[in-house]
């Protein structure tokens, strides 16, 4: 299932905290599109799939949005 | 006269109907308790055995000529405009207003509801901070660990403030030597914005505060006195200080209109919930990428009042969430949808205004400091301060003028 976690405009808490919710409410298998201006969710996201085992599919920038796709491997 | 209901007695709640034309507007408030409480004081109650009165009953803090009803709002039916009540009473309306806060969930995690009802927490309610105040009073030394169960959580600073503000407990009682406090959190660093966190993971370093980053909290083994990450890490504990999940409304709504989670899927400026434009969810409980604070209730409730009377206003997703570091030291998370989390620096004047917030709370509900609340706000512009102060991380290239 491909989830889009809209995230565009969070500063505080920020957009891994987003990520964080989606990842539990999530399954093996499943696509999270997370869509961020955040500068800092790059770096978050790379090391947020190292630390738990994810994938990052795709990490591209548009000009009003940073979007991220990762695969769930590890749940 | 056109009807208003507002769902949740709340800060948004009540500013929003304080905030209103009496004169042009039937504005019915109802909740479900009696009371209505300052919820940022819990963290004093927990953490300093505050015995402060911190709760006032809410009819007497709405304006006079608006109505306040004890009830619990069950169902609610947005496209005929009705919500339905206990004991089969219906509420029609001409704009509603949902404003019912989260509500703590500890059983999500395996475990953790007999923490939450033995050891108690500082999110809830008054009668578990107090509950946390006790385990806190009669811990003798060892291991605590410390931290939040989900993402999701009411005000992003206030587990930092718990952890700082129980080490400076533990140092006066001359307990600091015989513990080991574990700050545990599913973000990769202490706090989730960056800016802030170059303030405070010094600051727990320099405290002795141990961090675990990357520590999803997966479930609480009280047989064996251990916490299991959904990453796979184990901490051991004596006294495990966690703060539970938060969920949003259980209020039943005929249209799909909240998340998995029961948070109201509303729009960022407006705070319309999707699809429709006489219905809005204001504070903790809708879906909105800032955080779930008393001071974006407050600031999204004046911009829906206008709303409803037809002036044009957008929320641009401002925070001002008043951060103690303890020691008498405090600092505040500024930022908006447009500008970064402000690198803004600890001092004791801001701990006193933390302190003084407590005092005026009651008066901002009924809208009497908000002159001196729209200074502030100017005063404390985050583009202006991210000017002044985030010279490693300056504002992004968009949000500076053009």
């Amino acid at each position: 299932m491909e989830k889009l976690v809209d995230s565009r405009g969070s500063a505080c808490p920020g957009p891994i905290t987003d990520l964080s919710k989606a990842y539990r409410n999530s399954q093996v298998g499943d696509i999270i599109v997370l869509w961020a201006t955040d500068q800092g969710v790059k770096a978050d996201a790379q090391a947020w799939a190292k630390r738990t085992g994810n994938e990052i599919l795709e990490m591209k920038e548009e000009p009003d949005k940073i979007v991220i796709k990762i695969r769930i491997n590890k749940r | 006269m056109e009807k208003v209901l507002i769902v949740g007695g709340g800060a948004g709640g009540l500013i929003l109907a304080n905030s209103l034309d009496l004169d042009q507007y039937d504005v019915t408030v109802v909740d479900k308790e009696a009371e209505h409480y300052y919820q940022p004081w819990y963290l004093y109650v927990a953490f300093k055995g505050s015995k402060r009165k911190i709760s006032r009953p809410i009819s007497k803090l709405l304006k006079p000529g608006i109505r306040f009803v004890r009830d619990t709002i069950k169902e609610i039916d947005l496209d005929n405009k009705k919500a339905y009540g206990s004991y089969e009473v219906i509420y029609p309306y001409d704009h509603i207003i949902v404003a019912t806060g989260t509500s703590p969930d500890p059983n999500v995690i395996p475990g953790l509801s007999q923490i939450y009802n033995q050891v108690g927490d500082f999110h809830s309610n008054l009668q578990n901070s107090r509950k946390l105040w006790n385990s806190v009073k009669n811990f003798k030394g060892g291991n605590i660990v410390f931290g939040m169960a989900s993402p999701v959580c009411k005000c992003p600073p206030s587990p930092i403030e718990g952890v700082l503000l129980l080490e400076e407990y533990l140092n006066k009682k001359g307990l600091r030597s015989k513990t080991k406090i574990t700050y545990f959190t599913p973000y990769p660093r202490a706090y989730p914005a960056e800016p802030m966190n170059r303030i405070v993971e010094p600051m727990l370093k320099e405290r002795g505060i141990e961090v675990m980053p990357f520590f999803d909290l997966d479930m609480v083994d009280t047989e064996n006195r251990k916490i299991k990450s959904i990453e796979g890490d184990e901490l051991n504990y004596d006294l495990p200080i966690i703060i539970p999940p938060c969920k949003g409304t259980k209020i039943k709504f005929r249209q799909d209109v909240k998340d998995e989670d029961g948070f109201i899927k509303a729009d960022k400026y407006t705070m319309r919930i999707k699809g429709y434009d006489d219905a809005y969810a204001v504070g903790d409980v809708n879906n909105l990428p800032t955080s779930k604070t008393g001071v974006t209730a407050h600031l999204e409730a004046k911009v829906v009042a206008n709303l409803i009377q037809g002036i044009y206003d957008k929320f641009t997703g401002r925070i001002n969430c008043p951060f103690d570091m303890g020691y008498g030291k405090a600092t505040f998370v500024i930022a908006d949808y447009e500008n970064p989390v402000v690198e803004y620096p600890p001092s004791r004047t801001k701990h006193f205004m933390k302190m003084s917030m407590a005092r005026i709370y009651w008066l901002t509900l009924k809208g009497y400091m908000d002159p001196v609340f729209d200074f502030y706000f100017e005063f404390t512009n985050p583009r202006k301060l991210n000017e002044k102060y985030n010279k490693t991380n300056p504002p992004k290239a968009s949000s500076q003028p053009q």
